[in-house]
């Protein structure tokens, strides 16, 4: 048997010299290693994620080790026919031109077991009219109308809010899909597909081909019960723990005319309470791109623009009811922050509960008006005569107020969390009667241009920060009519309302800030000196929806609401060691402050009433997994999500090669065998003949 | 040189060939209890070493003891084997089906799979 170990020691030498060989290339900068000689590795990736509820799982997957396909660009219906019968290099990685992102071709490609993968081209050419992923009934569970309230509202049967919605973002995918953003990197792709794949004469292209393989590989499965079940499994009892999925969470931001008292929780006495709410997230099929240009922008805008207008009347002829405002996250799923904040109030644990709440007004989609009317919207099973006042709020102003028929129920709004838990007067503005005007709700293509905000070319990036678009005076003009109403609500004199505008000019800034530049000199000015040396996508949020919206908000009213003091910096950390200073009813925010000519800036210390609330379903604190009151979406945890691109050998040509290599063994055992038992012969010859010649 | 020495420095006495029956006899009784312990690998290597012993070498006073264990050895690793490999089957296609239960009884559960 020695041959066998001469054999073994050989080859493990040869193993690990090429490993070290391997090692070294990598070490070493100007040689170039094997693997990027093969590989084409994609930066920019923007893929779809798995989502999980109680019941369904949504989204993508992929395999462990990614999904490879031969590329094939879809451009016409012979090529969707190549790809899913015809063609002779099953599985295809698909290249998805625009036209093609609609619901047949996806769900023939879902049934199909010749695809691979998608990667879908995002551009303005060749785009539908409409395309709008989510459900045609949004949040049709957690709203209010139910079989018990309103049945013959429920499921849409009243209004189909989402008529163009084909359901996209809410089907399940066994492969990766993935969004093409960046035009250069599409360039590659379709060099690529046109050196080596493409069809000459109508006959298939020979090998080698352009293949691409995507890696998502999502951990958690099947629903949310499963998933936090194995996750508490993992805790419990395995040595290396590891989180599956987490619940959707981020925070919501209120602020109020008068301050709220933060650390009593529970009924605030004396206290009568008018909110004005709006929605802070969007969505679309793909993992954090939302700019939900009209869907929430447009409220977020106009919220903010009613605060700036509201703030300065109600500091000097101050209402005898308090005017909360705030702004819910993770709407789109199900209604999280309001159904939290909701749930915080009936269990006394919030600063008010809703005995102190007077009425609501709720700002939906309104930036779509172009001339039309603003609509409210109220609830025709709890309606009580003139709700809200809303008429002569309106006097003296471009707009029309209108409401719809008295048998419609309410659009998707956190309002409806509210009506769950009591009747309140309220009313949700939107630009629409009976569906949503918007065609692109919660996709990727609801951005500036949807808004109708552009600008005029040639303007510098300050210029284009203040420039009042149609859409800025538009939503200025329902900011004026929302703070004039809300001062009525709250009991103010109506001979104050004149003084209650909203500035066009901020709402330009916003809009500008918000659709077109986050990084712009007013954003920066406002935010704390330590994002605006990084950068100014830094901030955090786990909400994977339009990421660092909730700080920009939060710092957005500090500034618009805030007095500035000339507390120093350690002191704005810790201001209660100052006595002049509440931090029960204040919050305390280092900004950095305008740029000055050469470019310095002085930081200071605002003091505002501005306040973040935790927005995480309150299935996840009740630990009711598989609740079907609350929202109960999660979302997967992943390793890596990656793309590359390179060229593949036929089957026939791997095959050989590995058979070659098995033989080139098998040869090698035999003749090292053969040696091996002829050593006296071969070797002790030579010896013997010096020895005779002796 | 013997090669074979280099690898199996231990005890030179695993080598069968020089020792005495009573000693080969005991050593497989061992073996054959110890594997009632739920080690049904014991009774693999029971019956794969001392095969030789109980059925090809010229009879000698201790081999019809040695027979008869190595009978029963193989008797309880079929056994095992067949237990073994049912339940395994049964797991392996019905872990995903049995959704809580199925958690419980896995020691590691797959990431992105049912």
């Amino acid at each position: 048997m020695t041959f066998l170990y001469i054999y073994i020691y050989i080859y493990i030498y040869i193993y690990i010299c090429l490993y070290m060989l391997k090692g070294l290339m990598f070490l070493c900068v100007l040689c170039s290693s094997v693997e990027q000689k093969i590989y084409v590795v994609l930066n920019e990736t923007v893929p779809c994620v798995r989502l999980l509820n109680a019941t369904h799982q949504i989204g993508c997957q992929s395999s462990i080790s990614g999904d490879t396909g031969v590329l094939h660009v879809l451009e016409t219906e012979s090529d969707l026919d190549w790809i899913l019968s015809s063609g002779p290099h099953p599985p295809y990685m698909v290249i998805m031109e625009t036209a093609f992102f609609n619901r047949s071709v996806m769900m023939r490609m879902k049934n199909s077991s010749r695809v691979a993968g998608v990667a879908v081209i995002i551009s303005k050419t060749g785009l539908a009219d409409n395309f709008s992923p989510h459900t045609t009934c949004p949040n049709q569970n957690t709203g209010v109308y139910s079989e018990s309230y309103g049945s013959d509202l429920a499921n849409c049967n009243g209004t189909v809010w989402n008529p163009l919605g084909n359901g996209l973002s809410y089907e399940d995918f066994s492969f990766p899909v993935f969004a093409l953003k960046d035009e250069n990197q599409t360039q590659v792709l379709r060099k690529c597909y046109e050196d080596h794949n493409q069809r000459v004469n109508g006959s298939a292209p020979q090998y080698p081909l352009c293949a691409m393989q995507l890696f998502s590989h999502m951990h958690a499965v099947t629903d949310t019960v499963t998933c936090m079940r194995r996750t508490d499994l993992q805790n419990r009892f395995s040595i290396n723990p590891e989180v599956l999925c987490d619940p959707l969470s981020d925070f919501n931001v209120w602020t109020s005319t008068r301050p709220l008292n933060n650390s009593a929780k529970g009924h605030a006495a004396d206290e009568s309470v008018v909110i004005a709410a709006t929605r802070l997230d969007g969505r679309s099929f793909f993992w954090e791109q939302a700019p939900a240009a009209e869907g929430t922008v447009s409220g977020i805008v106009t919220l903010l623009a009613t605060i700036q207008a509201l703030y300065p009347v109600t500091q000097e002829a101050p209402p005898p009811r308090n005017i909360f405002f705030s702004f819910f996250q993770g709407e789109a799923f199900d209604y999280i922050g309001s159904s939290k904040m909701v749930y915080d109030m009936e269990k006394n644990d919030f600063v008010i509960d809703m005995n102190n709440v007077h009425s609501m007004l709720e700002i939906g989609q309104v930036g779509l008006l172009s001339g039309r009317s603003l609509w409210m919207h109220s609830d025709p099973v709890s309606r009580q005569n003139k709700s809200v006042d809303t008429e002569s709020a309106a006097a003296g102003l471009k707009l029309t107020v209108d409401h719809p028929s008295v048998s419609q129920p309410l659009p998707p709004s956190s309002f409806q969390r509210f009506l769950r838990a009591r009747r309140i007067p309220g009313l949700v503005l939107a630009d629409h009667n009976t569906s949503f005007t918007n065609r692109y709700y919660e996709s990727m293509y609801d951005d500036a241009e949807n808004l109708n905000v552009t600008y005029p070319p040639g303007l510098t990036p300050d210029e284009q920060l203040v420039y009042e678009t149609d859409a800025a005076k538009s939503l200025a003009e329902v900011a004026t009519l929302v703070a004039r109403s809300l001062y009525l609500q709250a009991g103010g004199e109506e001979n104050n309302l004149n003084n209650i505008t909203a500035d066009p000019k901020i709402v330009a800034q916003l809009l500008y800030g918000f659709l077109v530049q986050k990084n712009n000199s007013w954003f920066r000015s406002l935010l704390p000196p330590e994002v605006t040396k990084k950068g100014v996508n830094s901030i955090l949020s786990e909400i994977c929806v339009y990421p660092p919206v909730t700080r920009f908000v939060q710092y957005i009213l500090a500034n618009l609401t805030g007095t500035v003091t000339n507390l120093t910096e350690s002191q704005c950390q810790n201001p209660s060691e100052l006595s002049t200073e509440n931090k029960d009813l204040f919050s305390y925010f280092w900004v950095s402050g305008p740029a000055s000519v050469n470019g310095t800036r002085e930081p200071f210390c605002v003091r505002a009433s501005v306040r973040l609330s935790k927005a995480v379903s309150p299935a996840f604190e009740l630990l009711e997994y598989g609740s079907r009151n609350y929202s109960t979406w999660t979302e997967s945890r992943w390793k890596s999500i990656r793309a590359r691109i390179f060229l593949v050998a036929s089957r026939e040509l791997e095959m050989l090669t590995l058979g070659v290599g098995v033989a080139v063994l098998l040869l090698s055992l035999l003749v090292t065998y053969f040696i091996s038992s002829k050593a006296e012969l071969l070797f002790s010859s030579a010896r013997e003949t010096p020895t005779t010649t002796y | 040189m013997d090669l074979s020495r280099v690898f199996f420095t231990g005890n030179s006495t695993m080598n069968l060939e020089r020792m005495p029956n009573e000693e080969k006899l005991s050593l497989c009784r061992r073996y054959y209890l110890g594997g009632f312990a739920f080690l049904p690998f014991l009774w693999l290597v029971n019956v794969l070493w001392f095969f030789k012993e109980a059925f090809l070498k010229p009879a000698y006073t201790e081999q019809p003891q040695i027979k008869s264990y190595i009978k029963k050895s193989a008797l309880g690793l079929i056994l095992w084997v067949a237990v073994l490999t049912t339940w395994i089957t049964i797991f392996q296609h019905f872990r995903a089906r049995w959704g809580e239960v199925g958690d419980y009884l896995s020691f590691t559960i797959p990431l992105g799979t049912a």
